[in-house]
């Protein structure tokens, strides 16, 4: 039995039957003070599509849609384009509008005239209305061609595997575990805790990071909803959102299958790692990265008012930032992948005043010098690091973008020479017993997981998130979202929130036995399909698309096939397709050529009347459970 | 001799950031030309080379295309638009299309300065063009 749906709805409207209601709305006066409203319903009451043509004064406003309801149920009308504010904001409320009056939602069309005419065109009243009449015929000819559209139904594996079993990953694993979602959680290394665990201790609380760590260890092991699987590694992935299925390796190379509704990616990141020679990285014993200092104060070299590296007491530290990150073009040596990392590792400059006031803290007569770009301590109470540092005695030096210190090995000793921009490009030379590098982030090397499910990547090599505001942790394979460092540099708090937030999602996604995809993805029309695969060539999206043989006229033949949740929508596929076979729903390029031909129409009485091609998409029932098998 | 308030430009957008681009040029009340029609894609890769070319036969003086860029969210979509708007360049050309007709950027949800300046040159462009034809 096929484990992917479409979701029946009740629609009216037959394919061609088309009779469009256009609602024109003045938001008050916000559209109609610039926008002369009732002109661009008259004009478009001419259009041969167009039953009914309205304007009134606030749309969204209960007797506003019921406006359109009242039209729908009447049975004037069989599809809605209202002109109003941005879709962002009230798309969904018509679309639910036309639904409550038993009309197919996607038989809809917003046209926005408010942000992207009557705000903008303020002092053109006349231009401005021609231009709203335009757009909004262009809508009619859209909807005039939009078909039914069905939500796509996904039977759902409740349980979710969260990969890294850092701070991120084990936060995610728990907060699913208490909102009663099984979850397995899957470390490649032989401990949990990752980065974090390292740490002497942490800003503001002063735990350490393994104390950190430790609660939720403690919390994750007696958990009963998770299994941890350390010394693991996903080999394969494959499924889509509601259904995957992950081949999970051990050390041993004993492999299991476990099967996840979402993936919850927790992989971190990698400390930068200074080049040979990179400010006297590996050519000076007095050069270290400021995660291996870290690892200095943990083990106790610090101790009695003393530090001690070596043979050698240690009475002056040069702690150089930015080493790693944003990196300059001509400046900085390029990564592997040919790119500088010009982006700012974020925590780093905090990482270091902490550190800073560390060895303030123990061993006082230790003499600080701190050579920055700027001082980006961004976080709630960080800058008190800076000005306790100072306060201290701690030297701050601002060197250029452009000229970064330079690091010369003197008899066994450090020699620090760099301009500092704070005294007008004064020339210093500074000797140190102990030359820290505070290292940025760096992306880990999940090319393995990357390459399974076509994960997309930013410019600066981290997992990307759809969108950094309105969707800032899913991806654009549904089902997968991101927690933590392997999206960008984050501190433990922002690495915990963006757990959070993906334990709710991931939570949100599973919350039903069946989840209810949007529509837009790639269909077929089989009739027009002639099977010369070159849309195949053009989707990234392992599974999405495939050949399939169909039987035609007591033959069989070679069509292609959408696997709707594995489809991201893009539409890469349309373009190649010389038949226009394939398209994405909603976004069909016959809809998009009636547009442009409505932008370029002298008036809207010359728009000829809809030719609606007779559609014969396969029922969505049939397509995608036969894709999915 | 053909002036700004003629002129028809197609400002194809993403879902994702260009469109709601638009939409804060809109909220901040910033001022264009009204001979600018927006329309909103999940991708632009979704069209063909043809649609550039009949889009500009039928009457659309110029196409900015407004990508989301590297940072689309879609796999390989923006090195395939790249590609294709090359393509689209040199059929301009068979064509005696001017090339600078179309053109393709990124601009991001918060890009007010670079939608405005993109309308600003491609305006200028057209009318360029215009002048030296008519010339």
């Amino acid at each position: 039995m096929s484990d992917i749906n479409a979701v029946p709805r009740t629609d009216k409207a037959a394919a061609d039957d088309v009779r469009v209601g256009v609602y024109v709305c003045h938001c008050g006066g916000n559209i109609s003070d610039v926008v002369d409203t009732a002109a661009v319903a008259d004009a478009l009451s001419h259009h041969p599509d167009v039953a009914i043509a309205r304007d009134y004064v606030f749309m969204c406003s209960d007797p506003g849609q019921s406006l359109i309801v009242d039209d729908i149920k009447a049975g004037k009308i069989n599809r809605v384009v209202v002109a109003a504010c941005s879709p962002s904001l009230h798309e969904l409320t018509f679309r639910k509008a036309l639904e409550r009056a038993g009309l197919n939602p996607y038989l809809y069309e917003h046209v926005n005239i408010r942000e992207q005419t009557s705000w903008v065109h303020k002092g053109d009243h006349e231009r401005a209305t021609r231009k709203a009449i335009r757009l909004t015929a262009a809508g009619v000819e859209k909807v005039a061609r939009q078909d039914p559209l069905e939500s796509i139904a996904v039977d759902v594996v409740p349980h979710v595997v969260v990969i890294g079993g850092g701070i991120a990953g084990m936060s995610a694993a728990v907060a699913l575990a208490e909102r009663g979602i099984g979850v397995t959680l899957i470390e490649a290394s032989d401990r949990l805790g990752g980065r974090v665990a390292e740490l002497p201790s942490v800003y503001p609380t002063e735990q350490t990071g393994e104390d950190l760590i430790r609660e939720l260890r403690d919390h994750l092991f007696v958990e009963p909803l998770i299994e941890v699987r350390l010394r693991s590694r996903v080999t394969a992935m494959e499924g889509h959102v509601g259904k995957f299925r992950l081949l999970v390796t051990d050390a041993d190379g004993a492999s299991a299958e476990v099967r996840a509704g979402a993936i919850i990616l927790a992989t971190g990141f990698d400390h930068y790692r200074p080049a040979d020679g990179e400010l006297g990285y590996g050519t000076s014993p007095s050069v270290m990265t400021l995660p291996e200092f870290l690892g200095v104060l943990r083990d106790g070299s610090l101790a009695n008012g003393e530090l001690r590296i070596g043979q050698k007491t240690v009475k002056s530290i040069a702690f150089i930032h930015c080493v790693g990150s944003r990196q300059i073009e001509g400046v900085h040596a390029p990564q592997a992948d040919g790119k500088v990392n010009d982006y700012c590792s974020r925590v780093c400059c905090t990482a270091t005043l902490h550190a800073i006031r560390e060895v303030q803290r123990r061993c006082p007569d230790i003499a600080i010098y701190d050579l920055h770009k700027d001082i980006r301590t961004y976080g709630r109470g960080h800058e008190d690091l800076y000005l306790q540092a100072s306060r201290d005695g701690a030297l701050f030096f601002r060197y250029p973008d452009e000229e970064p210190p330079v690091v010369a090995d003197r008899s066994g000793a450090a020699v620090v020479t760099t301009k500092d921009v704070l005294t007008w490009g004064e020339e210093l030379e500074i000797p140190a017993d102990l030359v820290v590098l505070a290292t940025g982030m760096q992306p880990r090397d999940i090319s393995d997981l990357i390459a399974m499910r076509k994960l997309p990547v930013g410019a600066d090599r981290f997992l990307q998130e759809v969108h950094p505001k309105l969707r800032p942790v899913e991806m654009a394979v549904n089902g997968v979202v991101l927690a933590g460092a392997c999206q960008g540099p984050v501190d433990i708090g922002e690495a915990c929130a963006a757990a959070q937030t993906a334990a709710a999602k991931a939570a949100i996604l599973l919350s039903k036995p069946v989840i209810e995809l949007d529509p837009f993805v790639a269909h077929v029309q089989e009739d027009l399909c002639d099977g010369c695969e070159l849309c195949l060539a053009e989707c990234e999206y392992q599974g999405a698309l495939t050949m399939v043989e169909v039987q035609n006229d007591g033959g069989s033949v070679r069509r292609a096939r959408v696997n709707p949740a594995l489809c991201a929508g893009c539409g890469a596929c349309a373009a190649v397709c010389p038949p226009r076979a394939i398209n994405v729903a909603g976004w069909t390029l016959d809809q998009f050529d009636a547009m442009v031909d409505a932008i370029v129409a002298e008036d809207v009485e010359s728009l000829a009347r809809s030719e609606r091609r007779a559609r014969s998409f396969a029922p969505l029932a049939v397509t995608i459970g036969e894709a999915s098998r | 001799m053909r002036s700004e308030d003629d002129l028809k430009i197609l400002i194809i957008t993403t879902l994702i950031s260009s469109y709601p681009g638009a939409n804060t040029v809109g909220q901040a009340r910033l001022q264009y030309s009204p001979g600018t029609y927006i329309i909103r894609v999940p991708d632009p890769v979704m069209f063909p080379d043809d649609f550039y070319i009949q889009s500009l036969k039928k009457g659309i003086d110029g196409i900015i295309v407004m990508s989301s860029g590297s940072d689309c969210p879609y796999e390989g979509a923006y090195a395939r638009l790249s590609a294709r708007i090359s393509r689209v360049y040199g059929r301009m050309k068979e064509l005696g299309i001017p090339t600078n007709r179309l053109k393709l950027t990124t601009v991001c949800t918060v890009c007010k300065a670079a939608f405005l300046k993109e309308i600003r040159e491609m305006q200028q462009a057209v009318l360029s063009d215009a002048a030296a034809a008519a010339a």
